[in-house]
């Protein structure tokens, strides 16, 4: 009896030993080849060498990745006070048009990434402002992109928040303003810096717009390294894969330690 | 709320106005100016205003155009049923298992999604290229002469993204599996179903609706991605989102690239609609 329950579960291990072997193998991989001492991606990996490290962070490669850096941080910020009006809207209001609004601030998570980017460069284009190709248009496009990711995540904070704290300090004779500041505001803290860092996140790790809006010159990392591998898969480009891997998820380790990322990450899909 | 509504009726306006202006003028308006568009004749980049189904003819009667957009869509399925199948179990084991370290794991599970998919698909190119790890092992064991061609190739492109897209579909079924009533897979074993019967004819039935949704997201990312078949594949694996861009940025030939973009509009909210109808059935049972 015993053995014949434990024997699924058995089986069951083995399979998710083997799945998490193919989600973290090409990652493995990619790192080993990084060290390649060989101006080839071999693997396994001929020599050792730290010498495509040290090209990753020649210019050629610290500008793309200072200008996403950059864009990220930027975009993370506006669509954090875009957003935080945005979710107490939606958490805190009935009105009419509340769906509609909704729909749109949500959209660009249904509509793939790739049509908004076309879309917005043909859009541009099209009404003369074909000159803010570029800075401008991956700004605006990289805000579009992540704001859905602040809102939802400043909407749950709000949510998750029993109404009755804001209602005891009004009710100790609180103005709405000291509330705001001094009830409110700290107690959705976390869940701003949690959507700033998914904003961040999806914007540093974006390709499907950047690819369409973004002009040379000013290319986020992803573009500069696609275009690299037009010219073959140079052992560089596998250190810098890594470290644009190793940057997001310092930022979540860190927030983690803070504010428990994780648990947004999980309601919002529950939430859907 | 202690605040009065009535007194505050505007407020809601307030805090919207800005942000769906801006989301209306660059999002919406582009999005609807891209559908009609497609509708049009181009004169290179730019629309003439002269409506036309040229477009979408084009798309429609050249083998090649064909091709991509049947490719993308069997890509798409693949992907969505490859994902589901790999993650389900994943999910039952991270919401089962009562195992320390339980929050790495999942963690793990879900750290790709920190990765640009170029940093996931690079890894793939490394293992399956003609020189890659596969062939090298494969010859190192005398098992094969010559090296095996595995890229460019669609089974390489369905490969990369279901690497990519499968955390999409563990946080999909992980949810699923949260919300069902223990209680009920109980009730099962008490009344002398087995463990593996329970799973069958209670727990699996009854998270059907978080499978068909990792399905759908993983199909719906997967049929506008760009990276994965850019790296993977090659001139004759073509899917939508390559041949876009090079009617976008190569050959500026927009007309077929709006149109292609128009049936990746339609298909998304096809897709939407389909996943909310499947919410609400299971809202109603």
């Amino acid at each position: 009896m015993r053995a014949g329950r434990l024997q699924p579960w058995t089986l069951l291990v083995a399979c998710v030993v083997a799945i998490y072997g193919f989600i973290l193998g090409p990652i493995a991989i990619t790192t080993a080849v990084s060290f390649n001492a060989t101006n080839r991606s071999f693997f396994p990996p001929r020599g050792f060498s730290l010498k495509w490290w040290g090209e990753a962070f020649a210019p050629q490669w610290l500008q793309p990745l200072q200008f996403s850096l950059e864009l990220a941080a930027l975009t993370a910020l506006i669509a954090t006070i875009v957003g935080v009006p945005l979710a107490f809207a939606f958490a805190r209001h009935e009105f009419a048009g509340k769906g509609l609004i909704r729909a749109i601030t949500l959209g660009p998570l249904i509509l793939p990434t790739l049509v908004t980017g076309i879309a917005l460069l043909q859009f541009l284009t099209t009404i003369g402002l074909g000159r803010w190709m570029g800075y401008w248009a991956l700004l605006i496009g990289h805000v579009v992109i992540c704001l859905p990711f602040s809102v939802r995540t400043i909407a749950i904070s709000l949510q998750a928040m029993p109404g009755s704290v804001e209602s005891a300090a009004a009710g100790l004779g609180a103005s709405p303003l000291r509330v705001l500041r001094h009830v409110t505001l700290p107690l959705i803290t976390p869940g701003v810096f949690a959507g700033m860092s998914f904003a961040f996140i999806h914007s540093f790790t974006d390709i499907n717009l950047s690819l369409f809006v973004a002009k040379p010159g000013q290319r986020p990392i992803t573009v500069a390294i696609l275009s690299f591998l037009d010219f073959g898969f140079a052992p560089t480009l596998a250190a810098l894969s890594i470290i644009s891997l190793l940057i997001p998820l310092l930022l979540v380790a860190l927030l983690g330690r803070f504010i428990g990322i994780g648990n947004f990450l999980y309601q919002e899909q529950a939430r859907g | 709320m202690l605040v009065s509504n009535q007194r505050r009726s505007w407020m809601p306006y307030l805090l919207v106005a800005a942000p769906a202006g801006f989301l209306l003028f660059f999002f919406i308006l582009p999005a609807a100016s891209l559908l009609s568009a497609s509708l049009m004749e181009y004169d290179g980049s730019l629309p003439t205003g002269e409506w036309t189904l040229e477009n979408f003819e084009l798309l429609l009667t050249r083998p090649l155009y064909i091709n991509a957009i049947i490719r993308t869509f069997v890509v798409g399925g693949a992907v969505g049923l490859l994902v589901v199948l790999l993650s389900y179990p994943l999910a039952y084991f991270l919401v089962r298992t009562t195992s320390l370290w339980r929050n790495l794991l999942i963690a793990v599970s879900l750290a790709p999604l920190l990765a640009s998919v170029i940093v996931r698909t690079y890894g793939w190119w490394v293992i399956l290229n003609r020189e890659g790890a596969i062939n090298s092992v494969l010859q190192s064991l005398g098992m094969i002469d010559k090296p095996l061609i595995m890229l460019p190739s669609t089974v390489a492109i369905v490969v990369g993204l279901t690497h990519a897209l499968l955390p999409y579909g563990v946080l999909t079924i992980m949810a699923s599996l949260n919300g069902l009533n223990p209680n009920l897979e109980r009730a099962a074993m008490s009344l002398g179903a087995s463990r593996t019967r329970t799973f069958f004819a209670v727990t699996l039935p009854l998270t059907a609706p978080g499978i068909v949704g990792g399905f759908l997201l993983a199909f719906a990312i997967a049929i506008s991605a760009y990276a994965t078949p850019a790296i993977l594949g090659g001139p004759s694996t073509e899917v939508m989102a390559t041949m876009i861009r090079n009617f976008m940025v190569s050959t500026l030939d927009w007309g077929p690239g709006a149109a292609m973009g128009a049936i990746l509009i339609v298909s998304a909210i096809a897709l939407l609609l389909l996943t909310s109808w499947i919410g609400d059935r299971r809202r109603e049972a």
